[in-house]
């Protein structure tokens, strides 16, 4: 019973776990561009949602639009006025300039927001529900079911939609994309900002778990890298995948090797993976 | 010329303790360390283009092992000379395991090397004291003679540093580093055995870092896992070698120094923003001037002509 | 090109030059002052910790200068604080104190935050012979290096878990297990094994003891085993953040004990606005609670007068750690008019003698330097206020049972 309730827990929080992933994964296999920004914007998201229940009342799922939208203009400026100059640019130089992002828009949020944890509390929170002797946290079941809703939609945007299609085919191949007659500019920043929604409306969903600080940010990305690697660069399954088998990793190491050991456990078997299998569970190659 | 220059800069910097305070001589050390840093970087990102994050990880096993071996009573200098060697023997066989990936990859791996050897530090704590830290026995001298100590110890570093860097620079192993950058299949086919001079450019990089790591415990007697490997020790000779100059022999010091005088300028005066400072700087350095301050044209950039 | 480079060189070199000598020049005062060093983290992971001493520094300072300063034999001196961020980085920490001492040529020292900093930084103050204060240090080991100039106004962890252990044995009698869950960290993992003595003290049988990893974001496995081992005592330990995750999740998981303790979230106010009802009955234990009574030698007089001083300037309820960063400038200040000097060797003798009554409780120090004579106060939260179980003289409420 024990093993099925760890299990249990394992994949509520990979289903979590998979959109943080999903939108930094998007940005890396289509731009390849490491966007350490991600975990400050998922960070802004919380914000946005604690301060729209705080003054306004509106229930964090619902203003996963709210910050999903503002995090989308933000990632759309932030890419086509700063990060397309050098998108061309050896991986050393885009990584040490969204590093550099990050420091300024962290530093912001620090000082508007101060380093105060803050917790949103929902005044008819859902409470458990016993299942034949598991429980399931039902907050997080919600939770875990809406972020299934927006990568389910972000998937159904790659396959299907004119703008999706056009994104795929500029991961697929830049050049031949461009003799296509696709903007190439465009579909950056429009990626980039898809990846900042997904944040954003993680961001929303995360409000009621965790504690929001500008200080968490750096965690988030942690476990974006790991999820990229385990699943595979710029693939909507790819990330649900990774995400849900970190997940479990986590859960069963921390049963089986203590706590304090499940985030070294993920790291270690990032390296493995690298230095075996840099192509992930999924097998598909991501950018050189 | 040159030679001259640097005569003079050497004596000037050997008398330095005699006639600044014990904040100048701090922060002359700090500049050493700095340089022995950003140097180090340089062999692995600068000249042979791999954009290592691993800096970290060498300061770290140097502090821990130069801490560990004095706790055992071993002689200081000797045990920041295991440190630097310790740190090289890591970075050797670290290097077999990684150095295949490129790019991103293996940008990730070294970075994520650091979290790993840290987690192992806090978990091992009876020989590393775990989360709450190490202390380094305090030298029985007084501050001023202490101040020195430090000071000539780490400058001692960064000149056998800097001298490294010339000969590799100068050698056929530099121009083997040179060609593994701008092409390595073209570097390989032409002769050049990529994996054992990445390799040793990896390497490189780890040994002088060790036994800066090694230096500064004992500077400043308590160490813990958070700080010695702390990813800002990775980034900050990035900046500089950007600010510098990457690949050259003397544009890694260069950066050292104008980091240096900004990081105390901002200190001192801008507490709340100086990450957000930082980070302009960072921006600002990767949009104008990729290639460090020694290759950017002054007079065409005011003058306002287009190349 | 080389010209450039040496252009940038001097450049650099000429700032850096200019900085220090402008830093070292000290202004000459027209007033006699005394220069307190205060490094602080007042950014980065730790800064909501500085603030809190900051705040109880400042209110000391304001209300002393208010009153004429500090009287040092015939004269008066004001109090002059420089504080110094230090990030909240542990090396920086042992830095800026040093700096402060040699720069900015402080007369005294306040630790900066916790005890594996002020550790750290205590190396520096032996070496200088400076009198040093720290506010928040608890751990035994931050005072066995033998040093003479580091007093302390926290006694050890032991002090915290012992009278609760034996308060809750007193009052259920069928306690027999105990859970602890404790933070990697110096501080959380020192109270932890604390705990696990006072607990073998009483014969407890410890069912759990796991540590888990700064900055773990689910503590669900943790969480489930411990429900598995059925405990009736949960102890956790870890800074503000983790309490509040580990309260929700066991919240969620359907974790119920009678007793559960944590330190150090549940004495400030934040930790009860970040668990809401799910605070209700949670034990804790600190060095200072805003319902002790003492009577108050010092600008503060007794602790009514001091809750009152820091609720005028702060609108806010003093918590305990603040509580300890004024008391540690009062206790600074009653040694140096004891010793009517400003001589560090003389003002440090008449710390290690100090036997007296401040608002933050009875003021005397161990052989060590740390203080030995505070009987730490036991409270738990209720109706989303704590309230003090613990010591029987100021008790406003009886322990209750029962976590949901």
């Amino acid at each position: 019973m024990l093993y099925l309730q760890i299990l249990l827990n394992g994949l509520l929080l990979g289903g979590l776990y998979a959109l943080i992933a999903v939108g930094f994964s998007l940005v890396w296999g289509v731009l390849n561009v490491i966007n350490i920004l991600h975990g400050t914007f998922i960070v802004l998201g919380s914000y946005i949602a604690y301060f729209a229940h705080l003054y306004f009342g509106i229930h964090p799922f619902a203003s996963v639009i709210i910050s999903g939208s503002v995090l989308f203009c933000l990632g759309y400026v932030i890419q086509a006025g700063i990060i397309n100059r050098v998108v061309a640019a050896p991986v050393l130089m885009t990584l040490t300039l969204t590093f550099g992002l990050d420091l300024l828009l962290n530093n912001a949020m620090l000082i508007a927001f101060t380093a105060d944890y803050r917790k949103l509390i929902l005044t008819d929170s859902l409470g458990s529900y016993d299942l034949w002797g598991l429980i399931l946290p039902l907050n997080r079941v919600a939770g875990v079911g809406l972020a299934a809703l927006l990568t389910f939609g972000l998937y159904r945007l790659l396959r299907d939609s004119n703008i999706g299609r056009a994104i795929v085919a500029v991961r697929m191949d830049r050049e031949a994309a461009t003799l296509m007659g696709v903007r190439v500019n465009r579909i950056n920043a429009v990626t980039f900002a898809l990846g900042a929604l997904m944040a954003g409306a993680a961001g929303s969903i995360f409000s009621i778990i965790y504690p929001i600080s500008p200080i968490n940010s750096g965690l988030f990305l942690g476990k974006a890298f790991v999820i990229c690697i385990l699943g595979g660069l710029g693939s909507v399954p790819g990330a649900m995948i990774g995400g849900i088998a970190l997940g479990v990793i986590e859960s069963y190491g921390a049963l089986f090797l203590g706590p304090e050991h499940s985030t070294t456990l993920a790291f270690v078997i990032l390296i493995a993976l690298l230095i075996f299998r840099p192509t992930g569970i999924m097998g598909r190659k991501g950018y050189e | 010329m040159k030679k001259i220059a640097i005569f003079v800069a050497i004596v000037a910097l050997l008398a330095l303790p005699y006639f600044g305070n014990n904040y100048i001589v701090r922060l002359a050390t700090v500049m050493m360390m700095y340089s022995v840093l950003a140097l180090s970087w340089n062999f692995i990102g600068g000249m042979a283009g791999y954009p290592s994050f691993a800096t970290a990880a060498f300061f770290g096993i140097g502090a821990y092992v130069g801490a560990i071996l004095q706790a055992n009573g071993i002689f200081f200098g000797a045990a920041w000379f295991a440190a630097g060697l310790i740190a090289l023997i890591f970075a050797a066989i670290m290097g077999r395991a990684i150095l295949h990936l490129r790019g991103h990859y293996f940008a990730i791996a070294s970075l994520v090397m650091v979290e790993v050897l840290r987690e192992v530090v806090n978990t091992n704590d009876q020989i590393t004291g775990g989360g709450m830290g190490m202390n380094i026995p305090i030298l029985k001298i007084s501050v001023e003679a202490s101040g020195m100590l430090f000071y000539y110890s780490m400058f001692v570093v960064a000149l056998l540093t800097l001298a490294t860097t010339s000969w590799v620079y100068h050698s056929k192993l530099g121009f083997g580093f040179r060609c593994i950058q701008q092409n390595e299949a073209a570097a390989n086919m032409l002769g050049v055995d990529s994996t054992k001079y990445k390799t040793i450019a990896f390497s490189l990089s780890a040994v002088f870092v060790g036994m800066a790591g090694a230096i500064y415990a004992s500077w400043v007697n308590y160490i813990e896992p958070p700080d010695v490997f702390d990813i800002f020790l990775t980034i900050k000779p990035v900046v500089m070698v950007l600010l510098g100059g990457m690949g050259t022999v003397f544009g890694p010091i260069i950066g050292a120094v104008a980091f240096l005088a900004l990081e105390e300028i901002v200190w001192r005066n801008f507490l709340t923003i100086h990450s957000a400072l930082l980070g302009l700087l960072i921006v600002l350095l990767v949009l104008f001037l990729p290639k460090g301050a020694l290759f950017f044209d002054y007079r065409q950039f005011f003058r306002g002509r287009k190349k | 090109m080389k010209k450039r480079a040496l252009f940038t060189l001097a450049v650099s070199t000429l700032f850096v030059g200019l900085q220090a000598v402008g830093g070292s020049s000290s202004v000459q005062a027209a007033e006699k002052t005394i220069k307190f060093g205060a490094p602080l983290p007042l950014t980065g992971a730790l800064a909501p910790e500085g603030i809190k001493i900051q705040r109880g520094l400042n209110l000391w300072m304001d209300t002393a200068n208010a009153k004429g300063g500090i009287k040092v034999g015939n004269e008066q001196y004001k109090i002059k604080i420089i504080y110094q961020d230090y990030q909240s980085n542990t090396p920086r920490a042992v830095q800026t104190a040093e700096k402060l001492i040699t720069d900015d040529k402080v007369n005294f020292l306040f630790s900066p935050f916790g005890s594996g900093a002020t550790k750290a930084a205590s190396g520096v103050s032996e070496k200088y012979g400076i009198p040093t204060i720290a506010s928040t240090a608890s751990s035994e080991a931050v005072y066995n290096q033998g040093y003479k100039y580091l007093f302390g106004t926290f006694t050890p962890n032991i002090t915290l878990t012992q009278p609760l252990t034996d308060m809750v044995i007193a009052k259920r009698p069928e306690t027999k297990t105990v859970a602890i869950l404790a933070r990697n960290d110096f501080f959380p993992l020192a109270i932890a094994n604390v705990m696990k003595k006072s607990a073998a003290k009483r014969n407890l049988k410890m069912v759990f003891f796991e540590k888990y990893a700064i900055g773990t974001m689910d503590h669900s496995s943790a969480l489930v085993q411990m429900k598995a081992a059925k405990p009736d005592w949960i102890f956790a330990t870890g800074y503000l953040n983790d309490l509040i995750l580990i309260r929700n999740q066991m919240s969620e998981l359907g974790v119920k004990v009678p007793v559960l303790t944590m330190v150090a979230g549940p004495a400030y106010k934040e930790f009860i606005d970040g668990t809401g009802k799910l605070a209700e009955n949670i034990t804790s234990a600190a060095w200072w609670h805003p319902a002790v009574r003492y009577n108050g030698k010092g600008v503060m007089g007794k602790t009514e007068n001091f809750n009152k001083l820091f609720k005028a300037k702060y609108n806010l309820v003093p918590d305990y750690a603040e509580a300890s960063a004024t008391a540690a400038g009062i206790i600074f200040q009653l040694a140096i008019e004891t010793a009517g000097t400003l001589d560090h060797k003389k003002v440090r003798d008449a710390l290690a003698t100090m036997d007296t009554e401040t608002f933050f409780g009875p003021i005397k120090f161990g052989a060590n330097g740390q203080i030995s004579s505070l009987k730490p106060p036991v409270f738990q939260i209720r109706g989303g206020k704590p309230l003090v179980v613990y010591p029987d003289v100021i008790k406003q409420i009886d322990l209750k049972f029962g976590i949901k």
